[in-house]
This record gives C-alpha cells, sequence and structure tokens, in this order.
C-alpha cells in the first residue's frame, strides 16, 4: 500500500463533481518516471479522450487508475472513491478494457459475461437478461458459442467492453478501444459508448488517433513523455489550430517530422 | 549464405546468455557445467562400453533409437525452443529452398544441444569401434546418425509448423505428450523385465536384437558387421541409412516448399463451447464465491487441454506408479505420491490464465471473496483428487489383497493431499509465476528467467505437503509396527490436519493475494509473452 499521508479526505472532497481525479501520480521503472506527477480532473459525465504518441504514459495512467499497477506516489480518485485506499469500492465503479491483456480463453463470451456477473454478487438471472441484451447489441449473436481464444480483435474488444458495462459503472476507464477495429465494430463500440454517456456516465479512454478524438469527445488531455501538455474542453485545447491533429504536434513540438534525407527511396530495387 | 545461418544462429545461442546479468547468469554457468558434467560422465561411461562389447552393441542400439524418437517428438512437444525451427520466419525472404535447407541444416547444428549430442555420439563410436580399425566407420556412423536426427526433426516439425500454429494444433500436441508419457512408462517396464547373467535385463536384449534393423539401429551396428566380415548384412545396414537420410531430406525439402507456399488458415473453425450448463451460484460470502469459482475451473477441467492432460497423468501415476516401485504389500502406500502430485494442480492459481488475471483483480478485491477464490481452486482440485485417491487405493488393496493397511494410507493420502493443496494455494500467492499462454508445450512449464521461481514452488508444494502428512505418517508407522488401531488414528490425524492446513492456507493466501495484487500480475503476465 502506498503511505497513508493525511490529505485523502481533503483530495476526495476537492474532488467532487470529478468522476476522476489525479493527483502527483507518478510511476518510475529504473529510474526512468514514465508517468511524472499527472495531476488531471475528468468532469462527470463527460466523453474524455487522453491522447499522446506512443510511450507518452497513457497505458501506465491508466494502469495505475485501475487499480493493475501499483503508483509509486500519488493518488486516483474514481467516483469519489481512494483506488488505492479502497480498491474493492472503486473497483465496483469503474469499467475497464485493457489494451493487449488476455482474457479467460477458454471461455465462449457469454459464459465469461455470467461467470464475471455472478463474481461481482449480481443475480444470475440479471446478468443472464443484461448479458443477453450486450451481446444482441453488440453484435456477437453470432459468435455463439466460440471460445473467446477464437475471437477477432474486433470482438475481443465488444466482449471486454461488455463485461465492463455488464455492472453498470458510473465511470468508463477504455485503453484504446479502438485500436485495431474494424469499421462495422467500431461503430458499433462508438453508438454503445455515446449511449452510455447520454445518460449520464463519464467515459475516459486513451487514442493515439486524433481524428476519433475529434469526432467523440468533450474534453481532451494531452499527454507526452510522462506529463500533461494540455487539458480541458475540446475546443479550447483545440485553440485556433486547424484541427485537433496538427494542435497536437505543435504542442508536442514534432511538425516537422518524417522529412530529409531518403534521396535513393524510389529509384531502384536493390 | 550458409555461412549467415550459422552467423545468425550463434548469435542467437550467445545472445542469451549475453542478455543475463548477476546471480542469473552465475547460476546459468553453474548450470552449464553440471550439464556439461553429466554429458561427460555419459560420454565416458560409453566409452567404457568398449571393454564389454555384448553390452556396448545393444546400448548403443537403444540410444541410437531413443535419440532419433526424442529429436523427432521434441518439437512437437516443445515447439519454439529454437528460433530457427519455424520456417514462417524466412517465408518473406527471397532464398531458393535448397539454399535455406541447407542453411538451417547448419544452423541445426550449432547450438548446446546439437554439442551434448556430439559429444555423447564420440563416446558411442568408442564404444561400437572394436577394434580400432573399423573406429574412422564408427565415427561416420555418428555424423550419419546426428545428420538424420537433425534432418528427419526439422522435416517433422516443419511439416506440422502450420498445425502448430493454430489452437487445435497445439491442443493435439498435448495429446501426443501424454502418450509419449504412457509410451516412456511402459518402455522403462519393458527395460526393467527380467535379467541374464551379463547384468543386462533380458527385456533390453531382446529389444535391442530388433532395433538393430532400424536406421539408426543399423547404424550402431554397421562397425561391428564389417569387423566380423558380414559384409552382405553391413552393405544392407548402409544402405538402410542412407535412403533414410535421402527419404528424410526429401520430405523436409518437400515440407518446406509446402510451408512457405501456402497460407496457414489459423482463424479455421473454433470447436465451439458446447452446452455447458450454466452456474447459478452467486458471489456472496465466502461460500457463493467459492462455488462460482470451483464452477469455472470444473468446466475448464473438461475443457482446456492444459488443465486436463495433467489430471490424466496424475491419474494414470498414482494407479500405476505403486506397481512399479513397490513389489509386494505395503504398496498401498505409494498411493500418497500421487495425493501429494494432486496438490500442484491448485498450484499457481493466479498465473494460469497469464494476464488474464485482469478479469479477477476487478472483480476479486476485497478479502471475503479473495478467500472464496483460493477455496474454490482448492475444491476444484480436491473433489476429482479424492476420486483419483480412492481409486487406486482401492486397486492396490484388491490387487495386493492389503486390506488392513488401508486406513492408515488413507490417512496418509488425505494429509498429502490436503496439505500439498493448502502450500500450492500459499504459494501460487508468495511465489507466482508465470505460465507460457502460447500453449505450445505441455512440458514447458516456465518462462525464461523464472525457471527457479518456478522450481521452487513446485518444490515448495512436494515437501511441504510431505511435512504436513508427517503426523498421520507417525500414526502410519505404529499401525504397521505397534497396533493395527493407529491405523484409525492416523486417517483421522490426517483428515483433521489436512482440513486445518486448507482452511488456515485460504486466510493467508487471501490476505497475501490482496496485499501483492499488482505485483503478482506483473510476475505472471510475463506468461504471455511466450
Amino acid at each position: 500500500m502506498i503511505p497513508h499521508y493525511p490529505g485523502q479526505q481533503q483530495a476526495i472532497r476537492a474532488a467532487a463533481g470529478q468522476a476522476v481525479a489525479l493527483r502527483g501520480l507518478t510511476k518510475a521503472f529504473g529510474g526512468r518516471r514514465v508517468v511524472d506527477a499527472i495531476d488531471l480532473d475528468v468532469p462527470t459525465g463527460s466523453f474524455f479522450g487522453l491522447v499522446g504518441p506512443n510511450g507518452a504514459g497513457k497505458t501506465t495512467t491508466l494502469s495505475m487508475v485501475t487499480g493493475l499497477l501499483r503508483p509509486d506516489a500519488g493518488r486516483a480518485i474514481v467516483a469519489g472513491i481512494d483506488v488505492w485506499a479502497d480498491p474493492p469500492t472503486a473497483k465496483a465503479r469503474m469499467g475497464v478494457l485493457p489494451d493487449g491483456l488476455r482474457l479467460f480463453e477458454r471461455l465462449s463470451g457469454p459464459e465469461m459475461l455470467s461467470y464475471l456477473g455472478r463474481l461481482r454478487g449480481m443475480p444470475a438471472s440479471v446478468v443472464n437478461d443484461r448479458a443477453g441484451e450486450l451481446i444482441t447489441v453488440l453484435d456477437l449473436d453470432d459468435a455463439g458459442n466460440k471460445l473467446v481464444a477464437d475471437y477477432s480483435t474486433g470482438m475481443r474488444k465488444k466482449i471486454t467492453l461488455a463485461a465492463a458495462l455488464l455492472h453498470s459503472p458510473p465511470v468508463l476507464l477504455l485503453d484504446e478501444p479502438l485500436e485495431a477495429v474494424d469499421p462495422v465494430s467500431a461503430r458499433i463500440i462508438r453508438t454503445v459508448l455515446s449511449r452510455y454517456t447520454a445518460a449520464g456516465g463519464t467515459v475516459v479512454f486513451s487514442s493515439h488517433v486524433m481524428a476519433l478524438v475529434e469526432g467523440l469527445c468533450s474534453h481532451v488531455a494531452v499527454i507526452a513523455g510522462g506529463r500533461i501538455i494540455a487539458a480541458g474542453e475540446l475546443a479550447a485545447v483545440r485553440g485556433s489550430a486547424a484541427s485537433l491533429d496538427d494542435a497536437f504536434l505543435n504542442l508536442i513540438g514534432a511538425s516537422d517530422v518524417g522529412e530529409g534525407g531518403l534521396s535513393w527511396l524510389g529509384s531502384s530495387p536493390a | 549464405m550458409v555461412g549467415i545461418f550459422a552467423g545468425l544462429k550463434w548469435r542467437l545461442v550467445t545472445s542469451r546468455l549475453r542478455a543475463t546479468s548477476g546471480a542469473t547468469r552465475i547460476w546459468m554457468i553453474i548450470g552449464f557445467v553440471v550439464a556439461a558434467a553429466a554429458v561427460g560422465l555419459l560420454t565416458v561411461g560409453l566409452a567404457a562400453l568398449r571393454a564389454i562389447p555384448e553390452a556396448a552393441q545393444p546400448v548403443v542400439v537403444t540410444l541410437f533409437v531413443v535419440q532419433l524418437v526424442a529429436w523427432v517428438l521434441s518439437p512437437l512437444v516443445a515447439f519454439g525452443v529454437d528460433e530457427t525451427v519455424d520456417p514462417a520466419r524466412f517465408a518473406l525472404l527471397p532464398i531458393r529452398t535448397q539454399t535455406l535447407q541447407r542453411g538451417l541444416l547448419v544452423a541445426s547444428l550449432i547450438g548446446y544441444l546439437p554439442l551434448a549430442n556430439m559429444v555423447i555420439l564420440l563416446g558411442a563410436a568408442v564404444a561400437i569401434g572394436v577394434p580400432w580399425s573399423v573406429f574412422p566407420v564408427a565415427l561416420v556412423c555418428a555424423v550419419v546418425q546426428l545428420i538424420i536426427c537433425v534432418v528427419l526433426s526439422r522435416a517433422a516439425s516443419t511439416s506440422m509448423s502450420s498445425l502448430m500454429a493454430s489452437r487445435r494444433g497445439r491442443d493435439l500436441g498435448m495429446a501426443v505428450g501424454f502418450g509419449i508419457f504412457v509410451l516412456y512408462m511402459g518402455f522403462v517396464a519393458l527395460l526393467n523385465s527380467g535379467g541374464d547373467q551379463t547384468g543386462m535385463p533380458a527385456g533390453a536384449s531382446s529389444l535391442a536384437a530388433v532395433l538393430a534393423w532400424s536406421p539408426p539401429g543399423a547404424l550402431a551396428s554397421l562397425p561391428s558387421l564389417i569387423a566380423s566380415g558380414e559384409l552382405a548384412k553391413a552393405a544392407l545396414a548402409a544402405l538402410i541409412a542412407a535412403a533414410t537420410l535421402a527419404l528424410a531430406w526429401w520430405w523436409w525439402s518437400f515440407a518446406l516448399q509446402r510451408s512457405l507456399t501456402t497460407v496457414p488458415s489459423t482463424t479455421a473453425g473454433s470447436s465451439p463451447a458446447g452446452h455447458a450448463r450454466e452456474g447459478h451460484a452467486v458471489a456472496i460470502g465466502v461460500r457463493g464465491t467459492m462455488q462460482v469459482v470451483a464452477g469455472r475451473d470444473r468446466l475448464l477441467v473438461w475443457r482446456d487441454p492444459m488443465r486436463r492432460m495433467p489430471w490424466l497423468m496424475i491419474g494414470f501415476l498414482t494407479i500405476i506408479y505403486p506397481f512399479l516401485v513397490v513389489q509386494g504389500k505395503g504398496a498401498v502406500f505409494a498411493v500418497a505420491f500421487g495425493a501429494l502430485l494432486v496438490g500442484a494442480q491448485a498450484g499457481n492459481q493466479y498465473g494460469v490464465d497469464g494476464s488474464g488475471l485482469w478479469l479477477h483483480l476487478q472483480t476479486i478485491s476485497d478479502r471475503v471473496r479473495a478467500r472464496g477464490e483460493v477455496l474454490g481452486h482448492a475444491i476444484a482440485a480436491i473433489v476429482p483428487g479424492t476420486v483419483v485417491v480412492l481409486v487406486a487405493m482401492a486397486v492396490q488393496a484388491v490387487w495386493r489383497d492389503d486390506y488392513d493397511k488401508v486406513p492408515a494410507a488413507l490417512g496418509v493420502c488425505f494429509a498429502a493431499l490436503l496439505g500439498a493443496i493448502a502450500v500450492a494455494c500459499f504459494v501460487s500467492a508468495v511465489l507466482p509465476y508465470a505460465m507460457p499462454q502460447s500453449r505450445v508445450s505441455l512440458f514447458a512449464s516456465s518462462v525464461p528467467g523464472q525457471k527457479g521461481r518456478t522450481f521452487g514452488a513446485s518444490l515448495a508444494v512436494l515437501g511441504g505437503g510431505a511435512l504436513i502428512a508427517a503426523p498421520a505418517g507417525v500414526a502410519a508407522v505404529l499401525s504397521v509396527t505397534v497396533s493395527p488401531v493407529w491405523g484409525w488414528v492416523a486417517l483421522a490425524v490426517g483428515l483433521v490436519v489436512g482440513a486445518l492446513a486448507v482452511w488456515l492456507s485460504s486466510r493467508l493466501t487471501a490476505d497475501s493475494y490482496l496485499e501483492r495484487a499488482p505485483e503478482i500480475f506483473a510476475v505472471v503476465s510475463a506468461g504471455d509473452r511466450v
């Protein structure tokens, strides 16, 4: 457990109205600060995009918020609960979709949902009703009794999203939910997420596809080198730039990448 | 081109050593020294057989055959031990199949295992090269044997590589692994049967006489046939060996061509999950959580070969092992060894799913559920384990007419079973280890850098289980030496001590898991990459 220094109650009070509040969240690997004292507020009911280049610290940050990675310092408050002080309550209030982690591969999709729902203490009948609806809406009916091990990337993201929504949490934390997903599945996931925020839920999701974030999010935070470079409402972060893409490249100082050299390219084989 | 392949393989071999540091490297070097000593000892022992030609011949014939079988089957059982085995890695390079094949052959001959094989084969050549005038022939035979091993092994693995890339193929590999295990037990039993004045078991001699005309056996008998002037037989043996090599080379070339030009269909048909009975238990309280978790474990034991095969093996071992090691009465006590192995099935419970553990981290984060989970995994091992032990006990008692020792033996068995499970649960929280999630092998149970952990955890389960069974064991000894009444004491003590151990373990394990969950997750996630 992290040190229980005073200020937890103040931090939670100060975070009222925020679905997620990070205070000085820090993680170092081998002396390198991958996440460097991040402060971030995610307003309740917002569709919040966390953008940044590969290796910026997006996954590390989300892992610390979801309770999968112990922070070196700082706090993560989700729906009014300090994640690392009271994990059971905090985890009941969040739905999680991590990137690149395995599932229970030898269960079928419905079996996995049923298992996880009952493990959360939900009555079997409620679990089955909700699982059935989620599977229909997410267009996983065709998969039937197929094992998760044989699911495609899009199907895996969708079944994980179903597992995240099953207990109807107030906050969703999604790491690259649309990475390597086919257009149809992506549209389904986007629609379900929009319906979720319309009903009052908060979505935090990471991505490096700017157009996607621009089209979906109400708020955005730009993260690079383990720090938050800009955060706030989408229009404010974009500022006068033509698109979020341009604003992002300006912010991280990489507007002239891919130039120079390569004069031999396209001349002749071998 | 051959030089490039040789260089690539050399780099792969040496980089594994260079990538380690500090204590790991020291252990690795110690391991190499021990292995080298073992190989050296084996080689000297083989060479010493030169003095007793009537023993040397069957031993070397058997060695050659076993060596070839091991080379051919090991890619199926432990696929992926060598990056150069997988021809798909070369599919996009502009290389002709013949060039690729020669390059791969040379690459396959570089490495620790081929080196060890070469040294042992040198010893074998000394053993069969009697008199010294045929030693060069023996040497040639040894070289040809190694090349046949490599070529046939590569041919088999190449033709299976597309199969092994699919989930069903890997599941099949596990079934084959179990088959090999059963064959091995039968082989051991056959070799030990009977015995004659030379000290060689009769079973081994008669087996060797048959094997002498198999391709590797023919190579092993060639020098002695030449030495004794049986030139016609020698020519036949040489022909068998040469034809095998040529056929194997052609098979390999054919398989390479095929695997490099056809698209593997890895996403083809899933075997559906079938209609398993959906559980209705709900994780409210320790008992409910236990039922939910045990329900999933039970389902997976039926469905997942990685979990099913160990149980088949345990059933087989628990019932057969007492017949092999104990002659006469008292074999009922040998069932306890199988009972200890049952304990291992509750072991490393946080590592079985690799990074899939995150689903449990999100749902099991309070003490009640954590205890329920531990007990669920325990009960999922206790129930089938008890069935196996009872069946094995009944078989031994009836076969050996040994009923009066049953209460004492049952006491020891239950104490060992429950004790090993208790220790296995606790160790899975304090010493978790990653399990390879690619499922390429039933026997590849650890990932690089965690071999020590894996070994330590397994040892702790067996040792701890034996320790917890000790009180019942004492009572069992008294039941044989003092009075049969002690047998019932052993049964009572075994059950009580075992149950207490599981109860205590569930509390300690749950606490340890909740305290260290993210660290456990980090350790076991390494299994995804292998």
